[in-house]
Parts: C-alpha cells; sequence; structure tokens
C-alpha cells in the first residue's frame, strides 16, 4: 500500500509487520503523554519533586539526550566542515538521532518548566543571571536548525520528491546545508557547555562546584567533550542496533569504526581532563568548601564505587577498546565499548543532578532521596517511545542511509562467493 | 538581557550574548532564504528536469556513476564528475585525442540476441537517438530498454512542440508496478510523436546539435555487457528470481520470466532513476 513511499531498490517490512512494531510503542506514548498532560493541567505536584529536589528524572533525561544527540552536530561538523567524506553514510541518521534527542528534550523542558501558557517568558523575560537562560536559547536555536537539516531528509521522500518545488527547494536547500552544519556545532558547543555550566556555579553545592576558566566552571568544558565523544558512540550504537533489527546492513564497517577510532580518541582526551578535574576538586576545592571530598561518598548509596564505574569502567576501558585497531576490528568489542560510552555519559549526568541534590550541605541537612512518581517515568518513556517513532517511520520512508541500496548488491555478492567457496 | 526588559542595561555580556544570538538568527533566516530565492529562481527558469537528473544521479550507486572510460578500459575506476553528460567534461575530449575510438565494421553489435545497430548514439538510460537526413532526430528505446519495457500497460509522451533535455524527462511508461521516466538523450523541440509499434518514440529538433555524450562505435559492446551484469543483479536481489542462464537470450517481454520480481525497482535501476 504504502510502496511508493519509500525509496526505490530498498526493501521494508510489510505493513502489518510495521504496525506491529510500532503499536506498543504508539500506547506507550499514549500513556506518556496522558502523565504529561496531567503535569501539565495539574501541576508539579504530580511529580515527587519538590523545593529542595528540584531537579529528577527529567532534567536527568535532558541532560542525558542532550549529551548523546551530541552525534548530530559533531558528525556534521566533521562532514562538512572538516570534510571526512565517509561519514556521509550515517548523517542522515545522525540527524534524526538529534532531531529526536533535542525536540524530546524541550516537550519534557516544557512539562518540567509548567505553565504552558506562560512559556514564552522564558524568551521575552529571560533571568540575565541563569545560565538556563543561555541553555533555552541555544537549544530552541539549535532545534530549529536540526528542524531544518531535516526537511531535505523529508522532501527527499519518493512521493514528495515529485512535487517540482520540494524536489528544488530540497536541492537547493541541501547545498547550503554546510552553514546549517557550522551554526549547529556552535550553537550545540556552548549550551552542552551552559548545562555543564548550571552545576558547576553552584557554590552551595560543593559536590558540583568547580573552579575553572573566567566565568566557565571546568564542568562547562568537560561537558562539550564527553558529549563530543560520545555522540559518534551513540550513532554507531544506534546503527548497528538499527541493523540488527532491520536485518540489513546499512553502512560499510569502516564507518562504524571510524566512528569508533573518533570517539575513543575524545573519550580518551575526556577521561585524562576528567580525572584532572576530579584530583583537583578532591584536593583543592572542595577542602576549601570545608568538605573533605571523601564525605560525600559515605553517604550511601553513593560510594565511591560510582566515581570509579564513571572514570574507569565506562571511560577509560571504552576509550581503551575503541583506540586499539585489532579490538575495534570486532563488532562485539566495539559495540559494547560504544555502549558503555553511553552508559558513562548518562552515569555522569546522573551523578551531576541527582547526587547533587541528594547530598546534604549544611550541617542539620538530612540525606534526601527521591523517586519519581509514574506521572515522571511515564513522560520519560513518552519522549522513549516518541523517538523510536520518529526514527522508525524516518527509517521506513526516508533514505537515511544512503549506502543501503549498494550494500545490498555487495552483501549478495559475498554470500554468492561463499557459496562457491563452500561447494568446490 | 533583551532592550526591552525592564531593568535592561547595556554591558559587555548583553553585547555578546545578543550579538551571538542575533547573528545565529540572521545566519539562519539567510540560508533559509537564500534556498528559497535560489528555488524560485531554478523553478522559473524550468531547471526541474536538470535538478531531478542531478539529485538521481548523486542517489545512484558508486558503480553505477562511472565514466564511460572506465567501460573501455581507460581508467580503472573513475566516478563521472559531470552527471553523464560529457559536453562538460574537460577530460572526456583530451582522452578521445589521445586514443580516438578504434573504428567497427560491424553495423551492429549482437550481443545476447539483442541488436545495437551502430547508426545512432545511445544513452546510458537505454534511448538512442539517430540523426535523420532532414537534421531531426529521432529516439527510441534501445533493445534492452524495449525488453524491459516489453508491452507497456501506458506510455505518457510529450505534447508536440514541447522541448527535452539531455537526462530530463523523455516520456514515462507504466508496466506491472513499474512506473518510471525515460531519459532523454538529446535537448529540442518534440515535432512528433511515435509509439512502441513504430520502434521510436519521439522525433526532436535538436537545440543544439551536440551529442558528445552519447555512447558510440567501440563504446557501445562494453557497455551493454555492463548493463547486462547490472540487469542480472537488479533481477536477483530479492532472491526470488533466478539468474539469468548463461547463453540465454533475453525475452521480448523480460517481465514475463519474472513474475515475482519487484519491477518498479528492476526498470528503476536500469533507466537510471533513484
Amino acid at each position: 500500500m504504502d510502496k511508493h513511499f519509500i525509496a526505490r531498490g530498498v526493501k521494508r517490512c510489510s505493513n502489518a509487520r510495521f504496525l506491529l512494531w510500532i503499536a506498543p510503542w504508539e500506547a506507550l506514548l499514549v500513556f506518556g503523554l496522558y502523565a504529561a498532560g496531567l503535569c501539565l493541567v495539574r501541576g508539579l505536584n504530580q511529580t515527587n519533586m519538590d523545593n529542595r529536589f528540584a531537579f529528577g528524572l527529567w532534567i536527568f533525561l535532558d541532560l542525558t539526550v542532550i549529551a548523546l544527540g551530541a552525534g548530530a552536530f559533531f558528525t556534521g561538523f566533521l562532514l562538512y566542515i572538516l570534510k571526512i567524506a565517509d561519514l556521509r553514510s550515517v548523517i542522515n541518521s545522525a540527524v534524526v538521532i538529534g532531531l529526536v534527542c533535542y525536540s524530546g528534550a524541550v516537550c519534557v523542558l516544557a512539562v518540567d518548566v509548567g505553565q504552558p501558557l506562560r512559556a514564552w517568558f522564558t524568551f521575552w523575560y529571560p533571568n540575565v543571571h541563569s545560565m538556563l537562560t543561555e541553555v533555552t536559547f541555544c537549544i530552541s536555536c539549535y532545534l530549529t536548525v536540526l528542524l531544518i537539516e531535516y526537511l531535505p531528509i523529508v522532501l527527499k521522500n519518493r512521493k514528495l520528491r515529485q512535487v517540482p518545488s520540494f524536489l528544488v527547494f530540497e536541492f537547493e536547500l541541501h547545498k547550503l546545508v554546510y552553514v546549517l552544519a557550522g551554526v549547529g556545532t556552535f550553537l550545540s558547543f556552548f549550551h552542552q557547555g551552559s548545562l555543564g555550566g548550571l552545576y558547576g556555579v553552584l557554590r552551595g553545592r560543593p559536590f558540583a562546584f568547580r573552579e575553572g576558566l573566567a566565568v566557565w566552571p571546568s564542568t562547562f568544558f568537560l561537558f562539550i567533550l564527553s558529549a563530543a565523544a560520545v555522540g559518534p558512540s551513540f550513532i554507531l550504537l544506534t546503527t548497528w542496533l538499527v541493523e540488527k533489527i532491520s536485518r540489513k546492513r546499512l553502512v560499510r564497517p569502516e564507518v562504524l569504526r571510524l566512528l569508533g577510532r573518533i570517539s575513543g580518541l575524545l573519550l580518551g582526551v575526556y577521561v585524562l581532563a576528567k580525572s584532572i578535574d576530579t584530583l583537583v576538586w578532591i584536593n583543592r576545592t572542595s577542602p576549601e568548601h570545608g568538605f573533605p571530598a571523601a564525605e560525600y561518598y559515605s553517604w550511601r548509596p553513593f560510594g565511591t564505587w560510582i566515581l570509579f564505574l564513571e572514570i574507569v569502567v565506562f571511560g577509560l576501558i571504552p576509550a581503551l577498546i575503541l583506540l586499539a585497531p585489532k579490538l575495534r576490528v570486532r563488532t562485539g568489542w566495539l559495540v559494547s565499548a560504544a555502549a558503555m560510552a553511553c552508559c558513562g555519559v548518562a552515569l555522569n549526568r546522573y551523578v551531576q543532578t541527582v547526587q547533587t541534590l541528594a547530598l546534604p550541605t549544611l550541617s542539620f541537612d538530612p540525606f534526601l532521596s527521591y523517586s519519581p512518581s509514574w506521572q515522571e517515568t511515564g513522560t520519560f518513556l513518552a519522549v522513549v517511545a516518541y523517538g523510536v517513532l520518529v526514527y522508525s517511520y524516518s527509517f521506513r520512508y526516508f533514505r537515511l542511509f544512503p549506502d543501503e541500496r549498494e550494500l545490498q548488491v555487495e552483501v549478495k555478492h559475498e554470500e554468492e562467493e561463499r557459496e562457491l567457496v563452500g561447494r568446490y | 538581557m533583551l532592550p526591552w526588559n525592564y531593568g535592561f542595561h547595556w554591558s559587555a555580556a548583553s553585547y555578546i550574548f545578543l550579538g551571538a544570538f542575533y547573528t545565529v538568527l540572521v545566519i539562519v533566516a539567510t540560508t533559509l532564504v537564500i534556498a528559497l530565492v535560489r528555488s524560485r529562481r531554478e523553478l522559473r527558469a524550468n531547471a526541474v528536469d536538470r535538478i531531478r537528473w542531478h539529485s538521481d544521479f548523486h542517489d545512484l550507486p558508486e558503480q553505477d556513476r562511472m565514466c564511460r572510460h572506465v567501460l573501455t578500459g581507460e581508467f580503472k575506476s573513475r566516478e563521472c564528475p559531470h552527471a553523464f553528460d560529457c559536453r562538460e567534461c574537460e577530460t572526456h575530449p583530451k582522452l578521445l585525442a589521445k586514443r580516438p575510438l578504434p573504428a567497427v565494421d560491424e553495423a551492429e553489435e549482437d550481443l545476447f540476441g539483442m541488436s545495437f545497430p551502430l547508426d545512432r548514439f545511445y544513452h546510458r538510460g537505454h534511448t538512442w537517438a539517430r540523426l535523420e537526413k532532414d537534421g531531426v532526430m529521432t529516439v527510441g528505446l534501445d533493445d534492452l530498454g524495449r525488453r524491459l519495457l516489453g508491452v507497456p500497460d501506458a506510455i505518457q509522451l510529450p505534447q508536440v512542440g514541447e522541448r527535452v533535455h539531455v537526462n530530463g524527462t523523455a516520456f514515462r511508461f507504466r508496466k506491472r508496478d513499474a512506473d518510471v521516466r525515460v531519459l532523454s538523450p538529446v535537448d529540442g523541440r518534440v515535432l512528433e510523436t511515435g509509439s512502441p509499434e513504430r520502434g521510436w518514440y519521439l522525433r526532436v529538433q535538436p537545440d543544439p546539435l551536440d551529442v558528445r555524450h552519447l555512447l558510440r562505435g567501440a563504446e557501445v559492446r562494453p557497455w551493454v555487457m555492463r548493463e547486462m551484469e547490472r540487469l542480472q543483479m537488479a533481477l536477483s536481489q530479492d532472491r526470488s528470481a533466478p539468474t539469468l542462464a548463461d547463453g540465454g537470450v533475453p525475452l521480448d517481454d523480460i517481465s514475463v520470466a519474472y513474475p515475482n520480481a519487484d519491477w518498479d525497482d528492476v526498470c528503476g535501476e536500469m533507466f537510471l532513476e533513484a
């Protein structure tokens, strides 16, 4: 029925199978929208956050998806600015992932901020003293850029490109995409940094507070670096997942290895920077504020194991795997390392958000605990479902992997060769 | 923060922030406006066909974008930088001057039971163009194209008087589930339209008369050999169809032999439509 909407030369599953795949995600989305609706209509009393524990699951989700979505800006930067042409194979997928991550983050932020009728206040009456202002402006602008970058992918749909004005506009817009890639890099660079800066400037919370350069705390730079390091890993991981689910070869293995190498290199630099930052914080910043760093880890469940897990297990080890050519060529190692790197950034954002707020800062403060309400969890799941749905529809109807058609032929050749070798 | 806010005052930070913010907005808006203005200009200049072909060409698999000099063995591999329009190519005339095409004795190439008369020029989208004595170009489908199409379900020909462009749409056809456009080998104005029964589809007054981009003589054989490989691959992709038998001859209507093949994919591949 929808064959004429699907790119020529590629195979997609039947409508029935596709509907079967998307049905549970749609159900999850509906449930999540209901939960989010409750939060918007009845207010934030639907959540388990309060004035003390103001950041919870949603901010953790925001920070994580924005870091993982950094693959969009970083791949665009590498392809269009540094001219690493091999990444053309994954750029469309990276744009969709970026769009999903950023639009999901904006939606959750909108629910978190609440007062939907006054959402525009954040743009019209921005708070000069808040790093969140920079985040809001950068995310909104970058989401606009991502939507414009997504437009050529949509307009290239087989049916849509039959409309002459769509075809011509897509062609002309695509020629200027390097400008958008440059702008996207600038915006993403700043808001990743601002998100990190949000924590680094918290003088009242010595666990998060960091020194830095001029007005920028070290977390500003660490967030940028970690996002740039993990973005390619997430693209690698999603591409591999899509290949497994669709049972198709979508990109050449060398492209995945290249993504792994880039990710490994940046992750190595990040682990080094993070280690130095942690040592400075343990030995100088925190004691100067009257807190020996060991004290933060005396509150269960946040032991020093979490620091070890973040820096060594999910940082150093995947970096070493991704940097080792012999391990990188083996898909199992490559994908596991990419998954570990993604877990590392998620853990870092979790520590920054939840551990920071849980720890007491005054002698009479209790250790706070927080677990999200079902409405918060529902909203969280809605973003996940939304992401899967947008990606699934995009994969079905748009050409996310330009080499797919060519690779089908190569796979066929390989199969024939294997068959011949087996025969003789 | 913003000049219209209560309590706003200019400072270095506000200059930097507002400067960066508005610069980004201006760049994004300008990019969109430029794309829109250029699109409008191209639409007015009737450049849709040219753009469609460039877009299609860009989406073709790498091995289908190869230069004609790869077919004749002058290059091991080279991607055509001009989307099969050798009139724009600087390398093509130099190579021809260095190594002219060898003469062919036969009046036609007989390949796999298909006939490719050498009194005409061939486009890589399976059309031919023959210059008649009256200066008019006759355009038709080559033997492989004709067999792919068999008896078409429908054909949409251009109106008499309409202009066709090299690598633009000459005509469209429907066959089973395939709805494919056929590329025009020449620039010019349509004088008359034909039909499959007449063996040709268009008679065109060429303007300008230039066939440098079309294959001829000794180029035809290696090209057809290559096309047969592509056809074999296209027919065997979904593994629902057997490969072509060695020494066999394509039927008059190849689609009959492959009732389960995705004919839209096969025709799209062979007629170079993405």
